[in-house]
């Protein structure tokens, strides 16, 4: 069984750089792999040692400048190699930075046809940097596939997936054909930590680096602008109440949640 | 300009339809057609009337995703809207996607915001676990979903004309559905919400986050590990982008290190509060108010402190 894993190069929202203005500085935030596609490559690498056949970890970089961040996306690439991948994709184009949903998966379906068959396609329920949760829809239209979503549980057996939906009020188990589409949550399983010797020998693993031009894509000239990248304008106070005893801090807490009209 | 509205089942109009107002008042009057999955003809009938406009129903007590967005896409090309306008639940979000997907189309998720600037039409959305705001123009047509339970419901009107449509199969088979365990208060109702997280040893312990809770009128929730991983609470206190999204006047994150995924489920919320001993932890950049120290210590002190408060 063949899997392809799509993984983001995301940026770490727990490193947010921004400048005296608020405007958010892009380029010094650093990327890593998406935490759902972490799970999303855990899977892959279990039903590989399941049933088979080989994991193909697929990536665009989709935030710039492409000379600064290429070793970033090929760093969160290997890393899905170490993790137990067999070969990786990676797609680089002006044409795809800044990402959206949109164009990126009109690639990463592109690039997933371009470099082989596969009998499933995973991917996290959303990304950890801009959370669009619109990946395996629009890959499943893309690929002209199902796409089932948000799974916390996953079993495949003769052509088909069994997938547990994690849904707001309750868990909704149902059955596909494959080839499909399934988009994981972060429940569905704990990603390994690659050891030192896997992450070495994930350096001798094939990992190539692709243009629009050689999967045949060309993205729609007008799709979305970023305007604004921002500071949210609503911050919170960040008052840090201190005292000389817990006494004293617990008492100033209650005469601020009465002053918030909290506590009455 | 045009909007379809898509909602999986009715009550969603009503959102949509406050939506509606917001959007009109700043790009002016907008045509609209409403599309909706409903139980029965005549609770979309219902709500309708809060969009007061043509609404195609499919009448269905259970819909997959790819039902309604083959649907709703027959719909799209009946007529042809500028904006596709769903409610960003998990189906909602699918549904709308899938749409956007089909008809190649960019798509905005969970707009907090939408501006009219220049005679374009810009969306807000809140991006890096909620701390950023990306402003995004999109080409048009486009789609976007809005956050649950924001708008506030405008009075309706009259039910516009109702159109009965039939839902195609589904790639899917439902094998079994389970309701997912509930704790019997709703964090996303409560006014106050007391989050516990990884600081708290041992399930007991959270018997001090309840007392809080019931002091100050509110319920406890908790960040992914304390229900998913330790099971101490119903996944249904559980707060996160996998969990619930709650917008009290008070969030108290106790033990709660602020992940992200954890804190931009909390950003709606009035005020905020956390404890914790580390005095690094994110959460504290998403705090109104911070206490650095051991909630263990804390807690005691505090609630003593609250009661002669609460009691005088």
């Amino acid at each position: 069984m063949n899997v392809a894993v799509f993984v983001k190069a995301s940026l770490d929202p727990n490193m947010l750089r921004v400048d005296s203005s608020g405007r958010i500085l892009v380029e010094d935030i650093p990327l890593a792999i998406s935490e759902y596609d972490r799970n999303a490559v855990e899977e892959a690498v279990r039903l590989k040692e399941k049933h088979g056949g080989k994991v193909v970890a697929l990536s665009a970089l989709t935030w710039g400048p492409i000379q600064k961040r290429v070793r970033e996306a090929e760093q969160v690439l290997r890393e899905a190699l170490a993790m137990g991948a067999d070969e990786a994709y990676l797609l680089v184009d002006e044409a795809l930075i800044p990402g959206n949903p949109y164009t990126t998966a009109g690639a990463l379906a592109a690039l997933a046809q371009k470099v082989g068959e596969f009998d499933l396609y995973l991917t996290g329920e959303g990304s950890m940097d801009t959370l669009s949760f619109q990946m395996a829809a629009r890959l499943g239209e893309a690929l002209g596939v199902p796409a089932v979503s948000y799974a916390r549980a996953l079993e495949v057996s003769e052509g088909k997936a069994r997938v547990t939906r994690d849904l707001e009020e309750h868990l909704e188990t149902v059955e596909v054909n494959l080839p499909a589409v399934v988009s994981v949550t972060g429940e569905i399983n704990k990603p390994r930590l690659p050891t030192l010797l896997q992450i070495r020998r994930a350096f001798a693993k094939p990992l190539d680096k692709l243009s629009l031009a050689d999967v045949s894509y060309t993205p729609p000239s007008a799709a979305v602008e970023v305007e604004e990248l921002r500071l949210l304008a609503v911050s919170r106070k960040n008052i840090i109440v201190e005292g000389t005893s817990l006494e004293e801090i617990a008492s100033k807490l209650v005469d601020l949640l009465v002053k918030e009209g909290i506590v009455k | 300009m045009k909007v379809l509205l898509v909602a999986e089942k009715p009550e969603l109009l009503s959102e949509l339809a406050g939506f509606l107002k917001d959007l009109e008042s700043k790009a002016g009057p907008v045509e609209t057609a409403a599309f909706t999955a409903a139980p029965s003809l005549d609770e979309a009938r219902k709500f309708s009337a809060y969009v007061a406009a043509k609404t195609y129903v499919a009448v269905a007590e259970r819909v997959f995703p790819d039902q309604l967005s083959k649907a709703a896409l027959d719909i799209v090309d009946r007529e042809n809207p500028d904006l596709v306008i769903g409610v960003a639940t998990k189906t909602g979000n699918e549904v709308v996607a899938r749409v956007a997907g089909a008809k190649g189309i960019p798509m905005m998720t969970e707009i907090v915001d939408v501006e009219a600037r220049d005679g374009a039409l810009l969306f807000h959305r809140a991006v890096l676990g909620g701390r950023a705001i990306s402003v995004l123009k999109p080409a048009l047509p486009a789609a976007a979903t809005i956050p649950a339970r924001k708008y506030e419901v405008p009075q309706p009107g009259e039910p516009g004309e109702l159109v009965e449509v039939q839902l195609p199969s589904s790639a899917l088979s439902l094998v079994k559905v389970e309701e997912k365990e509930k704790g019997g208060v709703n964090i996303e109702e409560a006014e106050v919400v007391i989050g516990v997280g990884r600081g708290f040893r041992k399930k007991e312990d959270l018997a001090m986050a309840e007392e809080l809770a019931n002091m100050l009128g509110g319920a406890v929730g908790c960040s992914r590990p304390i229900a998913a991983d330790y099971h101490w609470l119903p996944e249904d206190a559980w707060i996160g982008i996998s969990g619930k999204k709650i917008r009290p006047k008070l969030y108290m994150a106790i033990g709660i290190s602020g992940a992200p995924q954890h804190m931009s489920a909390v950003l709606d919320a009035k005020v905020i509060v956390a404890v914790n001993k580390d005095k690094n932890a994110p959460v504290f950049q998403y705090a109104d108010y911070g206490v650095v120290a051991d909630l263990y210590q804390f807690l005691p002190v505090f609630i003593q402190k609250l009661k002669e408060k609460l009691g005088g």
